[in-house]
């Protein structure tokens, strides 16, 4: 059963083409991940289907809910509700714990609740690490704050925009192995971001672009 | 356009008004708009029951007994609201009759029981029914004989009425344009059943009173009922101890033991009273921490951390927009009190005897003369020299029509003092604080002044002064208790 449906998205700034008619639908509880060269439009498609950049054309359809009629504050509440989002910058609250910043998350959703938010950084094996701030933590324990931060609020679809660019191998490892066992046990989708061929690898399915349009799907 | 009339009109459609645009709001806003034709039939049916008022012969006693229905209305709202906030807080009261006829759902819950369920809707139009019919008529009914006294003053029933009229219907079409083309469904999101009681508890409360200008709200009957059963009391503990205070204590004595049932003390006190209520609206929405039984009510407990907090924060925010009305009704009650007749009920006017001369037996008063007039509604206190002795009378009007005529003095107190003074309408004895209804002036006994017989005629209150040297008796006894 489709989640997402991407259907005949066109995506244009003045005279470049970002996306060029995209078609293709995500299963519930599928990881997907998207790869091409830079320009090909990957982050634009993610950008698309995440609310946060309206098409020029065509329909993203999620939930049986068409995104691109939604209302701002609608839009805001639908992303709030249904989407988490891990990018390359962590975009952590500086002067935050790392406890606060996951916190920050359930704020904006309902309510804060540090247990709740305490367990969730457990999960991603930072329990030794709730009062630390981001510049007390390395890039990686960063990213695996991302992801309890990402995943708080119970989302059904986890977008990630090369949330392992800054990383070293080892600690992309780490991440992937994590992201993994995560989606196992919680079942949300994953639309994954990257150009690195060793990530794209740790999908179920790799969607390759090249100049705004889909070139391959490959289950794996 | 008579000005009164109008007033009492304005205030009696402002009530109608606002109850009808918070009840509509709420109604509308949990699909409950059926419920509607009982409140309608219930406006119909309190007119209805207040126009046999206007056509029967009125006196104190129905006065009285439509003041006291008022009072027990506030205090029957009042209460149901807090039994309500008591129910809201988890607390099932219809438990014993679910006990008794245990029902189930199509999930298999308990519900409420089979009779009960049944009949819902009936019950519910005949709660509404009542609850209006009893918050509505006795404040029509009051206002209709207020009305129909003003009428007798004012020599102008036509206009009197038409008045009053005016002012009720133009307010009542300020509010028909207001739900009829305004979206006041949102101010229904600000209520509960708990609030909507409390709500009708403080229109009684603000606007209740049923005595024109002197009272547009309850609050300084409230104050004097608490004066009085401070008063009762205290009296009572004396009589149970078998002390005979009144001739015993000294006036310094009463003074500290007065201040208990004085006019400050009955003030704060009421005030404390009414703000209890509003306070534990308050502290349960906005300090409490919902309890496990409430969300148990939503069944969440097997949702994720996300769903469970969206859930208890959806239900913090409503109780703290509930709140609201809360903090506003406290504001309101607060201004009211010491902006109107808070602060008048401390003031004690007590003016100053004027001398009267006795002719062939008689005391003759003028009702009117340049320099008073009898029928203001304020205290008039005269005094007589006869056979040495020193006699102050009182005199002030108990109804439109109809005065009062007393010693100023009782036969308890000692009359050294100053006798009576006037807090507001009513009397206050000066030696021992006690709070006389103007109701009760002219009636014998206890704290009452003593009455005398009089006669009077369209200018002048006669007293024969046999009457009044047969009743000074009583009282000279007790100065001679107290001169020892």
């Amino acid at each position: 059963m489709s989640l997402i449906e991407v259907r005949d998205v066109i995506k244009e700034y003045d005279t470049a083409h970002a996306l060029r008619g995209v078609n293709t639908e995500i299963e519930k509880g599928q990881w997907i991940n998207i790869i091409g060269p830079s320009g090909s439009g990957k982050s634009t498609l993610l950008n698309i289907i995440s609310g946060l950049d309206a098409p020029t054309k065509g329909d993203v359809i999620i939930d049986s809910v068409n995104i691109n009629v939604l209302k701002e504050d609608d839009m805001a509440r639908f992303r709030r509700e249904k989407m988490g989002f891990i990018f390359q910058q962590s975009h952590l609250i500086p002067y935050l714990s790392a406890v606060e910043n996951v916190m920050l998350a359930q704020y904006f959703h309902s309510m804060a609740d540090e247990k709740e938010a305490a367990e969730a950084l457990g999960r991603v094996g930072l329990s030794h690490r709730l009062t630390h701030r981001p510049s007390q933590l390395s890039g990686g324990e960063q990213q695996r704050v991302c992801i309890a931060r990402a995943l708080i609020n119970s989302p059904q679809i986890l977008l990630a925009d090369e949330p392992t660019g800054n990383l070293d191998r080892e600690n992309t490892k780490v991440i992937l192995e994590l992201l993994r066992k995560l989606h196992a046990e919680e079942h949300f989708t994953i639309v994954l971001v990257t150009h690195d061929p060793f990530v794209s690898q740790w999908g179920q399915r790799i969607l390759s672009m090249e100049d705004g349009r889909i070139i391959s799907d490959q289950r794996l | 356009m008579i000005y009164e009339a109008l007033i009492i009109g304005l205030k009696e459609g402002f009530k109608l008004g606002i109850v009808w645009l918070v009840f509509y709001s709420y109604l509308a806003l949990n699909n409950k708009k059926h419920l509607l034709k009982a409140f309608y039939s219930a406006i119909v049916v309190s007119f209805l029951l207040s126009a046999a008022v206007f056509f029967i012969q009125h006196d104190m006693i129905l006065k009285d007994a439509i003041s006291g229905f008022i009072s027990v209305s506030l205090a029957v709202f009042f209460i149901s609201s807090a039994a309500a906030l008591y129910q809201a807080s988890g607390v099932n009261m219809l438990y014993p009759f679910q006990g008794q006829v245990p029902v189930s759902d199509e999930s298999g819950q308990s519900t409420y029981p089979l009779f009960l369920k049944k009949w819902a809707e009936s019950i519910k139009h005949f709660i509404v029914f009542t609850a209006s019919v009893i918050f509505f008529a006795p404040d029509i009914a009051g206002s209709i004989i207020f009305l129909k006294e003003l009428s007798v003053m004012k020599q102008d029933a036509l206009m009197t009425f038409f008045s009053a009229l005016t002012g009720y219907l133009l307010v009542l079409m300020l509010f028909i344009v207001i739900i009829r083309y305004f979206r006041t469904v949102a101010i229904g999101g600000f209520f509960s059943l708990p609030q909507i009681l409390l709500f009708l508890a403080i229109v009684k409360l603000l606007g209740g009173g049923i005595k024109g200008f002197a009272e547009l709200s309850l609050m300084p009957s409230v104050q004097r009922g608490f004066m009085k059963l401070a008063h009762d009391f205290i009296h009572q503990i004396f009589v149970f101890l078998m002390v005979p205070d009144h001739p015993l204590l000294t006036i310094t004595a009463w003074n500290f033991i007065g201040f208990f049932f004085g006019s400050s003390f009955a003030s704060i006190a009421s005030l404390l009273i009414f703000l209890m209520l509003p306070f534990t609206f308050i502290y349960y929405s906005l300090v409490k921490v919902p309890g496990a039984s409430l969300f148990d009510k939503e069944g969440i407990s097997e949702k994720t951390g996300a769903q469970k907090r969206k859930i208890k924060s959806m239900l913090l925010s409503d109780r703290r927009k509930k709140a609201v009305p809360v903090f506003l009704f406290v504001f309101l009650i607060l201004f009211s009190w010491f902006s109107e007749k808070g602060g008048d009920a401390q003031m004690v006017y007590n003016p100053k005897p004027k001398p009267v001369v006795v002719e062939n037996g008689v005391v003759i008063i003028p009702i009117s003369d340049p320099s008073m007039n009898l029928m203001d509604g304020r205290l008039h206190k005269f005094t007589l020299s006869h056979d040495g002795k020193t006699i102050r009378l009182l005199i002030i009007r108990k109804a439109e029509d109809a005065l009062s005529v007393c010693l100023d003095a009782c036969e308890i107190c000692p009359y050294d003092p100053e006798g009576y003074g006037q807090i507001d309408i009513d009397l206050i004895c000066v030696y021992c604080n006690t709070p006389i209804p103007l109701e009760s002036v002219g009636d014998a006994g206890g704290c009452n002044p003593i009455p005398l017989t009089f006669s009077v005629d369209e200018r002048f209150v006669k007293i024969d002064i046999g009457e009044i040297l047969k009743k000074f008796e009583a009282v000279k006894i007790i100065e001679f208790k107290e001169a020892k």
